[in-house]
């Protein structure tokens, strides 16, 4: 019985692949983050019970963790690529970037000519990458992984994502202690009780009355809800004092430092955002920025064109990136950057002039206490017998790298309240704080 | 190659909702662009998902010939499609009241006083409370009706949504022209990947929220789109969800709930987001196998296993999607062999229809007493409080069971049981809740438009995370106080009071002025003002000190004349009362 024929493929795209710049289309953006729903209720966060509005000091020194999430599965094998490896040329004869264009990196590997305004940071050893980083149970469906990246403790019913649980393990904090900013949706890596925020920016977080009233309209808040001992006037308790600090950062203005320039993306725009919240000293401890789309399936580009849906994304992560390591300054040893996506893509390019979806992933680094210059982590290669399923194989966990940061840069002791069942690789990516 | 399943351990079965199950969803987060990103029309979304879509990874499902057929076996037993019409009882004006049904009480017994865990800021007016339970938001018209008939007669007026006129709704929803609609029908009005027909569906739902006449109906409407969740909008049902949600949903929604669940096991949407559109006997996909159990029926605490999960999987076996996106039966794909799912058993050879017997499981699951019970503590968790009264369940589930699954007994028994009498105050409104009931209340109503109208609302209310449908695991959105209290949901609401007061969002709706809402002369004194617009919008006055609140924002005294704050600041007080705690309590 011959099979029927498949279903119709679906039409290739024809349209264009617009990746990043365009502006004015708010809503277009909004209706893709209720699609992705990052846990849907805007925190099954907070706990009205467990909220605090205290300005406790977190003890001992700690970084900033700032997680990018870089969304769709993003192709490491560009981005860090292996061009030395003698297989890289022949499984991606038209994609694979080619050494003469690659940035050195070190052993094997070259970096993508669009992360050249991150190459001083990476001779000065503040900026670096982990290749070959999974999860264990790739599925390579983008919500599946997602969901398991950021809840990170695979064969537990734990519902809670890993940062709510760093933020449990530090216990006391600010209100800002948490927070997701280009979103008005607190990611699911921070889903769970303790307190986070989530912000388009430091400057619309506000109340939208006007400036002559606002004042009084604020005062008014307070007082409906002074005495009554409902869930929503701790809610409110924890808003006014939020929106009373942006008020002040927005009153205060800001001009990046060192002459930093940040592109006018929303990703420059963010990050422009943390380093103000960073240096407002106002108790942050983890910021989430996501970043996409990287579901290179076709069109990825072609080396050396820097019109390319890689390279202009890539450029705006790099120019975003250099923007936001000037701009903070020495203030940088104690931040650390650290991006995650769902999984890498493909070792063999596809038919399409892309890349589908894979396991194995290139992380990247940025800090003061990173060490950097240098891919961390072993390199299993991308001959067919070391591929998983065809895809870079997943040596290190990802957990050992944001272990190692957590316990290195963010002063925590034992992670198994954080990763539970988990015991991280020490892979050197980190200097003690 | 086979899509990796992490294993699956027993003790995985009884983790709430553990994560690593939902199936072909890619999509989603190829169309989860952030906000960080670039902004991103729906054509590029539309297209990844073109991109998602081919079959990479699996290995080759053995796929079913054209000429492979349904072997139907002629049973007695109705079909289970079928769907019984809604009742057409008359409304009854007069008093005469129901024997059968308990009438709903007008005092809440003050002995369940003790019982309260919120403190109850909404007041005691048995009206409102019903209103605000069994709608989406009361408004001084709604009220008044419910006061002239009575809480029962209105309640059996609401449980026969086919007699309600809602032309005037149906009227605006003719903007949105693919709600309604089959899914070649949508194909054909719509690009290929088009997400139009769901932005459709998630206006229209606003809409009919906002301004239906039916509202009992859209209420238990929205309770089934996420007891049966589908997350939308996403690529992979662009043209399959606005289907389900008349076909599935709003067809059952006051029937019995084993048909809404034979609807939702034959709906495409379903098939395709729990990826039993590619489960065979060969490349089993346990995902809609497993949640059926667990979040559809029993439940994870019924006492399953997961072999259980694996049999139940299989007598899905065979349920599909067809070319033209109706459901389709593959009879190649079909698991053989005797299966097991608690009770039930089947020998399940090929001498049977193996479509009917599935039917049976369902139907056995929908009878299943487990099932009532969680359906029964859904209800309850809806619209009595957040944690469910022992004794409301019990009651709840007996009447399920003896009504053969029909929903209407459940929530006359839920409406006049003394447990909801009590419950003044012990809910609270969501994101969606609110922003409903403020365009409500203040008089929010259906202008011309286009099939854009209604954009502003879902934006906004997706923007405090409860954009309707859009939830994205299979469980629906969470239904309790402490799942929505954030930062953001806060600041959201109180923005959202505001920009409803003064009407900033004018696609295809258009809101009273606040002096018009306020629908009598406003009182001559500041102190008089304050009390009249909280019983407009609150039915209650507030507290003394939050009375003294509002008079030292206008500023004024107790005997201070109105008439400026009704000329310059009538909204911001508006916006107040509504940023009071007390309009919080549903």
């Amino acid at each position: 019985m011959s099979p029927s024929p498949a279903p119709a493929a679906p039409a290739q795209r024809t349209g264009d692949h617009d990746g990043c710049g365009c502006p004015g289309t708010g809503p277009s953006r909004r209706s893709v983050l209720a699609a992705l729903g990052l846990t849907g209720a805007a925190g099954a966060a907070s706990s009205a019970l467990s909220s605090r509005v205290a300005f406790a000091a977190t003890p001992g020194p700690t970084d900033t963790l700032v997680v990018l999430s870089m969304r769709g599965g993003w192709d490491g094998l560009s981005i860090v690529a292996p061009v030395g490896d003698p297989d890289y040329a022949r499984i991606r004869p038209n994609i694979g970037l080619p050494s003469s264009l690659a940035l050195p990196a070190g052993g094997v590997f070259g970096l993508h000519p669009a992360l050249a305004p991150l190459q001083p940071l990476w001779a000065a050893g503040s900026f670096g990458a982990v290749h070959a980083v999974g999860q264990p149970s790739g599925s390579r469906s983008h919500f599946r992984d997602s969901e398991e990246l950021e809840r990170a403790a695979p064969g537990s019913s734990l519902r809670t994502g890993w940062l709510d649980r760093v933020l449990a393990v530090r216990g006391s904090g600010t209100a800002f202690q948490a927070v997701e900013l280009g979103s008005e949706m607190v990611p699911s890596s921070l889903a769970g009780p303790m307190p986070a925020m989530a912000m388009s920016s430091v400057d619309e977080f506000q109340l939208s009355v006007w400036d002559g009233v606002r004042p009084q309209f604020r005062t008014a808040l307070a007082a409906l809800h002074a005495g009554v001992t409902h869930p929503v006037a701790l809610q409110a308790s924890t808003t006014l004092a939020a929106v009373d600090t942006t008020a002040a950062m927005k009153a205060a203005g800001y001009t990046p430092a060192n002459g930093a320039v940040y592109p006018t993306s929303d990703l420059g725009k963010g990050l422009r955002d943390l380093a103000r919240l960073i240096k407002a000293n106002i108790g942050l401890q983890i910021a989430c920025l996501d970043y996409g789309d990287w579901d290179m399936h076709h069109d990825i580009g072609k080396p050396g064109d820097a019109r390319g849906w890689m390279h202009r994304q890539l450029a705006d992560v790099a120019g975003s990136l250099a923007a936001f390591a000037a701009d903070l300054g020495s203030a940088l040893g104690r931040v650390s950057v650290v991006t995650l996506s769902e999984f890498g893509r493909r070792a063999a390019e596809n038919g399409s002039g892309g890349a589908d979806h894979g396991h194995g992933q290139a992380v990247l680094l940025l800090g003061g206490g990173i060490v950097g210059g240098r891919v961390h982590g072993a390199w299993p290669g991308l001959a067919a017998g070391a591929l998983d399923q065809g895809d870079v194989a997943g040596v290190t966990d990802y957990r050992s790298v944001l272990g190692e940061l957590l316990q290195k840069r963010c002063g925590l002791g034992a992670l198994d309240a954080v990763f539970p069942g988990f015991t991280p690789a020490p892979l050197g990516l980190a200097t003690q704080i | 190659m086979p899509t990796t399943h992490p294993p699956q351990s027993p003790a995985d079965d009884s983790a709430p909702v553990p994560a690593a199950r939902y199936g072909r969803r890619h999509v989603l987060a190829a169309a989860g662009v952030s906000a960080v990103a670039a902004s991103v029309a729906s054509a590029p979304l539309s297209a990844l998902s073109a991109s998602a879509a081919p079959v990479t990874r699996r290995k080759a499902v053995r796929r079913a010939t054209a000429t492979a057929t349904r072997r139907r076996t002629p049973t007695a037993s109705p079909s289970p499609t079928a769907t019984p019409k809604p009742s057409l009882t008359a409304p009854r004006l007069t008093a005469g009241r129901p024997v059968v049904a308990p009438p709903i009480l007008l005092t809440p017994p003050a002995v369940v006083a003790a019982n309260l865990t919120l403190p109850n800021l909404a007041g005691t007016d048995p009206v409102w409370h019903l209103l605000r339970r069994a709608t989406f938001g009361p408004t001084p018209q709604l009220v008044a009706d419910v006061r002239a008939i009575g809480p029962t007669a209105w309640l059996d007026q609401q449980l026969a949504p086919a007699a309600i006129d809602d032309s005037a709704c149906d009227a605006y929803l003719t903007r949105y022209p693919t709600l309604g609609k089959t899914t070649p029908q949508i194909r054909a009005m719509t690009a290929q990947y088009s997400w139009d027909a769901m932005y459709d569906l998630i206006r229209g739902t606003l809409a009919r929220a906002l301004w239906s006449k039916r509202q009992l109906f859209e209420v238990m409407v929205e309770f089934w789109s996420n007891h049966f969740n589908i997350a939308t909008p996403t690529g992979e049902v662009w043209d399959l969800k606005p289907v389900d949600d008349w076909k599935v949903i709003r067809r059952n929604a006051l029937g019995r709930f084993a048909d809404l669940l034979q609807a939702s096991a034959k709906s495409p949407a379903m098939l395709r987001f729990l990826d039993n559109d590619d489960s065979s006997v060969d490349t089993l996909n346990e995902n809609y196998g497993r949640e059926l159990l667990e979040l559809h029926t029993v439940g994870v605490d019924a006492g399953y296993d997961h072999a259980m999960v694996v049999d139940s999987a299989r007598l899905l076996t065979g349920y599909t999607i067809g070319r033209r996106g109706e459901f389709a039966y593959y009879n190649d794909w079909r698991y053989i062999g005797p299966v097991t799912v608690l009770g039930f058993t089947h020998p399940n050879t090929d001498d049977f229809d193996g479509l009917h017997v599935a039917e049976k499981y369902l139907d056995y699951l929908a009878h299943h007493p487990a099932t009532a019970r969680r359906i029964a503590t859904k209800l309850a968790r809806r619209f009595v409080r957040d944690d469910p009264p022992a004794s409301l369940v019990s009651t709840l589930t007996s009447v399920y069971l003896s009504s053969d699954t029909a929903i209407a007994p459940v929530l006359r028994a839920l409406f006049g049981s003394p447990e909801f009498a009590a419950s003044i105050g012990q809910k609270t409104r969501r994101p969606l809740e609110d922003v409903i009931a403020t365009a409500r209340t203040l008089g929010t109503a259906p202008a011309a438009g286009d099939r854009s109208s209604l954009g502003s609302l879902q934006w906004l209310i997706g923007g405090m995370g409860q954009a309707p449908l859009a939830w994205v695991p299979p469980d629906g959105y969470p239904d309790t106080t402490e799942a929505w209290m954030s930062t953001v949901g806060t600041l959201g609401r109180w923005n959202a009071h505001i920009g409803l007061v003064q009407n900033w969002w004018k696609d295809g709706m258009s809101t009273a002025t606040p002096a018009a809402a306020l629908g009598a002369t406003p009182a001559a004194t500041c102190g008089a003002l304050v009390d009249q617009v909280s019983l407009r919008l609150l039915g209650i006055r507030l507290s003394a000190a939050q009375r003294a609140a509002l008079l030292a924002f206008l500023p004024a005294t107790e005997t201070t004349s109105s008439a400026d704050t009704v000329r310059w600041r009538l909204d911001l007080l508006f916006a107040l009362v509504l940023d009071s705690p007390n309009w919080i309590a549903r």
